[in-house]
């Protein structure tokens, strides 16, 4: 026997047994009896006041019997109130109606040897043979998940917090340091989360186990759903999930009871018969659940009615009255929370930050040579119509003709778009990019790495950090995203992207200045393309006075406040100008006409294109491929002077650039509406500009980057074979 | 003048070695292509198939384990059955 089994004279440790009881006949005498047999040095029944031979049957079992009002009792102040009234180093509590099985108390003690801060343990609770299927069932898989082996285990902070009085048993040093908070209900909760944030560990010990019974009918049962999650709410802060797919979870639930009795050999008759109130069970559940854990919303006379106590009680902590862990009250209003273990929005960033990056594989000597690459692009989520992802996507396929291996991997650490299964993904990628062959992973658990990967947006560039089995990792930047948000962690972890040794392939030469010298990384540029099977000039007559204009309302970059102003100038001057937007799904209110095309497809773009007369596109940020398309339907675009722009299109190349403000955008859409040589002269400039840039061709300047990336790694590492 | 002789052996033998070596690293390295590859089409292929269970979100894995999902198809089995028979009556007796 270890020290904590034992006393130090070598004596088993003092325990003592507290039952709280009210009306609790049916099984306080079987419990009592199998009490006598597991022999603890110690038992106290808690009497609320009850009317049936409860008290008669504790004295005639020659117990330790305190009479409390019933106004007086709390869950967890009657269990205080046990604990102090004892004397045992270990004090288990059990529920009137749960009956110790044989060698019970000798599971609790062997629990306690299992770690030093072990502060309390729990067992099972065994249906009884009466027990409803679907409690049966509940308990059997419920507690399972608990011990897979079947052994004792030990949790610690960050592990479940689960723990119950029905059947639980404390260490005296942990209660008197956490005690029960008290709460109507679910204090034993509170406790299991405030224990393991304490520092302390439990135990599951499948030895110590109860028969426990929940006989009641199906009102019954929900009313006492809505007290638990009310108790829930109010000790833990859960609120349970309801909507459309609860339906779904009812189903699943009802099955999974059909299933159980198939196992346990109910006849069709019984099946049938538990099947229907299964499906009352669960949907009750399921609604007085959400309704107790949403209660504070509820008028006190729903709460009363709603709950097996009668209690209008509303989960929320008065002010000043918080309890902390620590037994102490604040003086200020303050709720405790314990610890989670959901993963916190950052966690793939916090963890390259703290371990770093995944080592690179050996380098290959001629790996950068090789005809054939993998090259692995890690994606964040998309939708139709983004800008970025074309770029991704049109490289992918042009890699895949050129023979290269190509696998496209989706980083989504916030499972927003968890309802996306991969293969429909790749089918949107076909449908709305690309014709790429490349399968989607939806993450990375079959990672089997890559000659290079790719990041493709700052968030990617942790993830890919941490991907191993790779040769050189590289980092497409279409644009400077730090610019995206305002002073912030995102800003921060953006910026820091480009310091982190990933070869750049850059969407401008201004992008590659800033790469370069901004953040001292090592690169090269590339051209975007133009399709130029779509986006050419249609014959279709060129309406004489169009602006045609890309609102993106939703990318702060793209001015859309400006533009507006912009064309509200112009309408001022010039009535009769046409105005068509396009690149959000919904309109917006605007100061003037206009007509709105929506997210149109490339095929309907190279028409609109075709027939308008002067287009607007806004970027503050990097410039995108949306000019070009313009430019090569022949429909020459205004956008903002900078860096970005001027360094792709020339001061006075095919884009006409304006400064930042409003009436001078106005101004040189207005010019290039009279000045028809100048229209010609920029819509003959654009289509020379474009001529030359192509996805081909694009391809080819990525692929060159791709290989300079292994150069790299091949001329910096060790060689594998001198 | 023989440990010079022996010095070159050395010397020719050790570049046979890194040769035969480098040789033996390309042609791993073209397999490693060619499993990667085929790995990659083997998914590409299965996704191109399951575009429509993924988009409906059906797992037909986790369908069929359903009890109930077994009796229909011994169901559809039995009906199955005689339906095949009287087909190929009528084909006997149209023959």
């Amino acid at each position: 026997m270890s020290s904590r089994e034992t006393t130090a004279n070598g004596r088993p440790a003092r325990t003592s047994v507290v039952i709280p009881v009210k009306d609790g006949e049916r099984y306080l005498e079987e419990l009592l009896d199998a009490l006598a047999r597991e022999r603890p040095h110690e038992i106290l029944v808690i009497d609320s006041g009850s009317h049936d031979r409860s008290r008669e049957i504790a004295r005639s079992a020659g117990v330790e019997l305190l009479e409390i009002d019933p106004s007086d009792f709390g869950h967890g102040r009657t269990r205080n109130l046990g604990a102090e009234r004892t004397s045992g180093e270990l004090i288990c509590f059990l529920t009137q109606d749960a009956t110790p099985c044989s060698g019970w108390l000798q599971a609790y003690r062997e629990a306690f040897t299992l770690d030093e801060r072990v502060g309390a343990a729990y067992g099972p609770h065994l249906a009884r043979p009466d027990t409803s299927p679907m409690i049966a069932r509940e308990l059997e898989e419920f507690f399972a998940t608990f011990s897979p082996d079947g052994a004792p285990h030990v949790q610690r902070r960050g592990d479940a917090t689960f723990l119950s009085n029905v059947n639980a048993c404390y260490a005296r040093a942990c209660w008197q340091e956490i005690r029960f908070r008290d709460l109507p209900y679910s204090e034993d909760q509170a406790f299991g989360a405030d224990l393991l944030s304490a520092g302390w560990s439990k135990v599951y010990h499948p030895g110590a186990a109860v028969l426990h019974a929940h006989d009641f009918g199906a009102l019954a049962f929900m009313r006492r759903y809505f007290d638990e999650y009310r108790g829930l709410r109010a000790s833990i802060g859960h609120v349970e999930p309801i909507g459309v797919r609860s339906a779904g979870d009812v189903r699943r639930l009802v099955g999974a009871d059909v299933r159980w009795m198939s196992e346990q050999g109910y006849g069709a008759g019984e099946r049938a018969r538990w099947t229907g109130r299964s499906l009352v069970h669960h949907g009750g559940r399921k609604l007085f659940s959400a309704l107790g854990s949403r209660s504070d919303a509820l008028p006190a006379t729903a709460r009363r009615l709603l709950s097996a106590e009668g209690s209008d009680y509303k989960p929320v902590s008065a002010p000043g009255s918080a309890e902390q862990p620590d037994g102490r009250l604040l003086n200020v209003p303050s709720t405790h929370y314990p610890a989670r273990t959901k993963a916190h929005e950052y966690q793939p960033i916090a963890r390259i930050l703290a371990g770093g990056a995944a080592p690179l594989s050996q380098a290959i000597p001629g790996m950068s040579e090789r005809e054939r690459l993998h090259l692995a692009f890690v994606i964040p989520p998309f939708s139709k119509g983004s800008g970025g992802h074309n770029i991704v996507f049109q490289l992918v396929h042009r890699f895949e003709r050129a023979g290269h291996t190509c696998s496209i991997w989706i980083d989504d650490p916030f499972r927003q778009r968890r309802h996306e299964w991969p293969a429909f993904v790749r089918g949107s990628i076909r449908e709305h990019f690309a014709p790429v062959h490349a399968p989607v992973h939806p993450d990375y658990a079959n990672w089997y790495g890559a000659d290079v990967v790719i990041a493709t947006g700052w968030q990617t560039v942790y993830p890919v950090l941490g991907l191993a089995n790779t040769r050189a990792r590289a980092y497409l930047v279409n644009d400077h995203e730090p610019e995206f948000y305002p002073t912030s962690l995102e800003s921060r972890w953006a910026a820091q992207t480009y310091r982190m040794g990933l070869y750049g392939v850059c969407g401008s030469p201004w992008l590659l200045k800033l790469y370069r010298e901004t953040y001292g990384g090592e690169g090269e540029c590339f051209d975007y393309g133009v399709d130029h099977r779509i986006y050419q000039p249609q014959a279709v007559e060129r309406h004489p006075a169009t602006v045609v204009y890309y609102c993106r309302s939703t990318t702060p970059r793209r001015a859309v406040a400006l533009g507006v102003m912009a064309l509200h100038e112009l309408h001022k001057r010039r009535p009769d100008v046409r105005i068509v937007t396009f690149g959000e799904r919904y309109p917006m209110d605007m100061p003037f006409p206009y007509e709105h095309v929506g997210v149109a497809s490339a095929e309907q773009l190279s028409w609109l294109f075709s027939q308008g007369t002067v287009g607007l596109c806004l970027s503050m940020t990097n410039y995108s491929l949306i000019p070009q398309e313009m430019l090569a339907c022949g429909m020459p675009c205004v956008d903002l002077q900078g860096a970005s722009a001027e360094s792709v299109f020339g001061a006075d190349g095919p884009v006409e650039l304006s400064p930042f403000e409003a009436v001078a955008l106005a101004e040189h859409m207005e010019r290039l509406l009279a000045d028809l040589d100048l229209w010609e002269r920029r819509s003959q400039a654009g289509i020379a500009f474009v001529a030359g840039r192509s996805w081909d061709r694009a391809a080819e300047q990525v692929e060159g980057a791709l290989r300079n990336a292994l150069r790299v790694r091949e001329t910096r590492s060790a060689p594998l074979v001198r | 003048m023989s440990s010079t002789v022996d010095d070159q052996g050395t010397t020719q033998a050790l570049r046979e070695e890194v040769a035969h070596l480098q040789e033996r690293v390309r042609e791993l390295e073209r397999e490693l292509v060619e499993v990667q590859a085929h790995a990659n089409d083997a998914v590409a292929e299965w996704e191109e198939r399951a575009y429509w269970l993924d988009r409906w979100h059906i797992d037909l894995n986790a369908l069929m384990r359903y009890s109930g999902a077994s009796r229909v198809r011994a169901l559809l089995r039995a009906i199955r059955a005689p339906l095949r028979l009287a087909r190929k009556a009528i084909r006997a007796m149209r023959a």
